[in-house]
């Protein structure tokens, strides 16, 4: 090879096409639906038995009953103490686990096919015949409390606390964790009562991945799951989350802070919005790697971070657009100018061809990648169908990033990235950072790491 | 089971180029992505006192240019071909990665041999990159609660500087390292024949064997580095250091005890042990401090794999009031009891079916079996123990175990690092 062979980047070999088959699909009597991908490739399983209820379903005034509830499963079944389950599962080498995201409740396990009648079987047991001991509640809810206060401990998870508050306002969103009274008042009789008219079979659908028979699962989860019975689930109302008209600063002064963790925030769009894959390219091209404009700015020109992102978090009922980075105390506020400086950029000025081009060719990339994996396989399916996508979107996922113009990139920027009524939270030592920051938002608030406004 | 459950093996082929770059190829079709990982035998228990911390900023450096590689053009190349990509330091070695369409193939090996070839170093980048990683240590390791504890107690468990001291390393020999450091340490480090190259995934064997000799071949090999001392004396001698964690909400200790070096079989029957004293639900110290005693919030252990001495942890954050030194007591019952009656023969099929199902979905992701099968090739020289480790393991005796957990955790020859919150300690 010679050095001038070398001075340019290697054309790509013949591209090789990549297909995800369809999933076998069909629903039990009283309303399970059954979602079956067979893929022999290794012998192991994957099961989720999935409800379209979640933390924002929890009762007013009882946040964090859904996920209690959920942590309760593996808790103590009619035939199974607790400890007989970890040990029958663990056994098999398998794991099943159940818990609550805001939108959704989901077991999820998995385990070599060989054990896979084994592994339904416990799943079942699980989702339909809990008992919510009192001795494992009482552990549960002491357990719970020390994990609250561990929590504050740590300084994304007070930004992220701070950030949901200012933008999901009324919404249940708005709530990232219980408080010590909700975790309290939990009780044996209410978790019984919420689990039956949760965990219903037409509230679920059951999919399956892997090392598989469709017919003979089918057979099996009749078994298993036929004799439950329908019921209606809690149906949520929700409040709005809350206009915003003007920038804010909050910070949750920590003393003795190494670094500071800012996140600037406005609401963004839902999982289902039509503006969700250029959403995609536009924060491909803003914040969502390392090559992005944000890492390539403040880590990568400036040394300001280890890293910076932007994100978008679209969830079943609204999402919020973030752009964070920990940064070293003296620098924040020049950190507050570079982000600002992109989140502006990117809405006046038009993305360039190859910018664009590069962000979509990731996007189409990595997705074989995303699905290398059973585990991988299994997330991109279970989330088509949690969040009630098209029935081709895995098989149409890349032609539609690819349909992405200039255009549409400025334009979901416009209108999306909102820099004039972001919420910027930063945590920190709050007498370096407020000085740093305070010129940058037009109202200022300071919490303690409590939570207690100062 | 394992007698009725064998493992189809993974078809290795292992070669080396004339500058003794070491070459594995692992072909697998089923998902058109393709992995290459390169490590190089180098981490930081190369380091010399006085730059710790510089193996892993040096691995900064490698993303920052090369002769025909702009500042951050690895990252952009990648990403833009649709791949994923990294680097991690450890003290046994230095590996960079990525992940690609598999068309992309001749991307990821232009890439890798360009850096290795020609790394272009400036002044600015050592300093911009010098900052990223300061960053890197305050995130990880400063800003957060027990973030320091585990290089806290491996500098009590080893006695030889090149075990002792942490990966991250210290702001002041951060700040120390130069422009000529950086180039002294590729060229004795970043040659040919100081690493070993892996591909997993959909690519054509011929095809590959050709690019990697058009990229790699020409690259001079070096002098072998010098020779590395790793020996340790036996003893940890029970140290004992009391911390002041002015992040941390709650008391905490943990345990470290030296073992012997990965791949022997007192490692894994330490390495089995482990499974079942600390993982998951099941385990002997769960079921007795999570559950029983109810005295802890969280417990955690788990082996750090060297190829000379290593070591196991076992640690707990205790709840408010509870006696520290009862709970450790319990802990210390537990490994009594594993070394004088060994596993049940529950325990020893949880750890059989464990293992194979660890061993299965190892082989899912080319990435996965890229690194490991690395580190066999760097580590053992032998590439195909990536098809005969499970086999190894699965062959350890409850008899292999009860006698290790004697030797080795049933003593007071450990390390007890003891965390206060700094608010609530004794007067400053």
């Amino acid at each position: 090879m010679t050095p001038e062979m070398r001075k340019a980047p290697p054309a790509p070999l013949a591209p090789v096409s990549f297909d995800i088959a369809r999933p076998f699909e069909t629903t039990l009597d009283n309303g399970l639906r059954v979602i079956v991908f067979e893929n022999q490739r290794l012998p192991l399983v994957s099961y989720r038995l999935a409800f379209q209820s979640g933390d924002v379903h929890d009762p007013e005034g009882h946040t964090g009953m859904t996920s209690a509830m959920a942590s309760m499963l593996s808790e103590g079944t009619r035939n199974y103490s607790s400890r007989q389950l970890a040990e029958k599962i663990e056994r098999l080498g398998a794991s099943v686990s159940a818990s609550a995201s805001d939108d959704f409740t989901v077991l999820a396990a998995s385990a070599l096919s060989l054990y896979g009648s084994e592994i339904l079987q416990l799943m079942a047991e699980m989702a339909l015949r809990p008992t919510f001991p009192e001795s494992e509640l009482d552990l549960y809810r002491r357990n719970m409390i020390e994990h609250l206060k561990f929590q504050r401990s740590q300084p994304g998870f007070l930004a992220n606390e701070q950030a949901a508050r200012l933008i999901f306002g009324s919404h249940p969103y708005s709530k990232v964790s219980p408080k010590a009274d909700d975790i309290e008042k939990l009780d044996r009789q209410t978790l019984a009562d919420f689990h039956a008219s949760m965990l219903v079979p037409n509230n679920a659908m059951f999919i399956a991945v892997g090392d598989v028979n469709a017919e003979e699962l089918v057979k099996e989860l009749n078994e298993q799951f036929g004799d439950w019975q329908q019921g209606s689930a809690p149906v949520g109302k929700f409040a709005p989350p809350p206009e915003r008209t003007a920038r804010s600063l909050t910070i949750v002064d920590r003393p003795g802070s190494a670094q500071s963790n800012i996140v600037l925030t406005n609401l963004g769009v839902n999982r289902t919005h039509p503006d969700y894959f250029p959403l995609l390219v536009m924060n491909q091209v803003l914040g969502a790697g390392a090559s992005s404009r944000v890492f390539m700015n403040l880590r990568e020109e400036k040394g300001y971070t280890y890293g910076a992102y932007t994100r978008l978090e679209s969830k079943k009922l609204a999402g919020d657009f973030e752009a964070t980075a920990e940064v070293r105390t003296a620098v924040t506020g020049d950190s507050l100018k570079e982000f600002f400086y992109e989140l502006d950029r990117i809405r006046t000025d038009t993305v360039g061809d190859q910018e664009l081009a590069d962000a979509k060719s990731f996007l189409t990339g990595v997705f074989p990648i995303r699905a290398e994996t059973q585990e991988g396989l299994t997330n991109l399916i279970v989330n088509q169908y949690l969040y009630g996508l098209p029935e081709d979107y895995l098989q149409t996922y890349r032609a539609k990033v690819d349909a992405i113009t200039l255009e549409d990139v400025k334009r979901v920027a416009i209108e999306h990235v909102r820099p004039s009524e972001m919420a910027i939270v930063i945590v920190g030592d709050a007498k370096e950072v407020l000085p740093q920051a305070q010129g940058y938002a037009e109202t200022v608030e300071v919490f303690d790491t409590e939570g207690n406004k100062k | 089971m394992a007698e009725t459950f064998k493992l189809p093996a993974l078809k290795v082929e292992e070669y080396k180029l004339e500058n003794g770059l070491r070459v594995v190829l692992d072909p697998d079709n089923a998902i058109p992505v393709v992995s290459v990982a390169v490590y190089y035998n180098v981490g930081s228990r190369n380091e010399r006192d006085g730059r710790t911390g510089f193996a892993h900023l040096f691995e900064h450096m490698m993303f920052q240019g090369s002769e025909n590689v702009p500042k951050a053009g690895h990252f952009q190349h990648i990403m833009k071909a649709g791949g994923t990509m990294n680097g991690t330091t450890s003290s046994e070695r230095t590996n960079y990665y990525e992940t690609l369409p598999a068309n992309q193939l001749p991307l990821a090996l232009w890439l890798e041999s360009d850096r290795m070839r020609s790394l272009a170093v400036t002044q600015e980048n050592l300093d911009n990159q010098r900052e990223a990683v300061k960053e890197e240590k305050r995130l990880r390791y400063d800003n957060q609660p027990y973030g320091q504890i585990f290089d806290l107690i491996a500098e009590m468990i080893y006695k030889n500087f090149a075990n002792a001291h942490s990966t991250i390393g210290s702001m002041e020999h951060l700040d120390a390292a130069t422009v000529e450091d950086v180039q002294e340490f590729f060229r004795i480090y970043y040659a040919p024949n100081n690493a070993v190259i892996v591909l997993s995934g959909a690519f054509d064997i011929d095809e590959a064997k050709n690019l990697i000799e058009t990229y790699f071949g020409e690259i001079p090999s070096q002098p072998l580095p010098p020779a590395l001392d790793v020996s340790e004396p036996t003893e940890v001698a029970a140290t004992y250091r009391e911390w002041e964690d002015h992040l941390a909400p709650f008391p905490a200790f943990l345990i470290g005890w030296k073992i012997p070096p990965r791949r022997t079989s007192d490692f894994y029957a330490l390495y089995l042990a482990g499974k079942i004293l600390y993982d998951g639900d099941s385990s002997r110290l769960y079921q007795k401090l999570v559950k029983g005693e109810e005295s802890v919030i969280q417990l955690f252990g788990f082996t750090d794999e060297r190829r000379g001495p290593s070591s196991i942890f076992v640690g707990a954050i205790p709840k408010p009031d509870k006696d520290l030194s009862k709970i450790r007591e319990t802990i210390m019952q537990e490994i009594h009891d594993l070394s004088a009656h060994g596993p049940t023969a529950e325990e020893m099929e949880k750890i059989e079916n464990q293992l194979v199902n660890d061993a299965v979905r190892m082989r899912q992701s080319s990435m996965s079996r890229a690194q490991h099968i690395a580190e066999f090739a760097l580590y053992d020289g032998d590439p195909t123990l990536i098809n005969s480790e499970l086999d190894d393991l699965l062959a350890i005796t409850a008899e292999q175990i009860r006698h290790a957990v004697g030797v080795y955790l049933n003593t007071d020859n450990r390390a007890l690092l003891d965390v206060v919150p700094a608010a609530k300690g004794v007067a400053v």
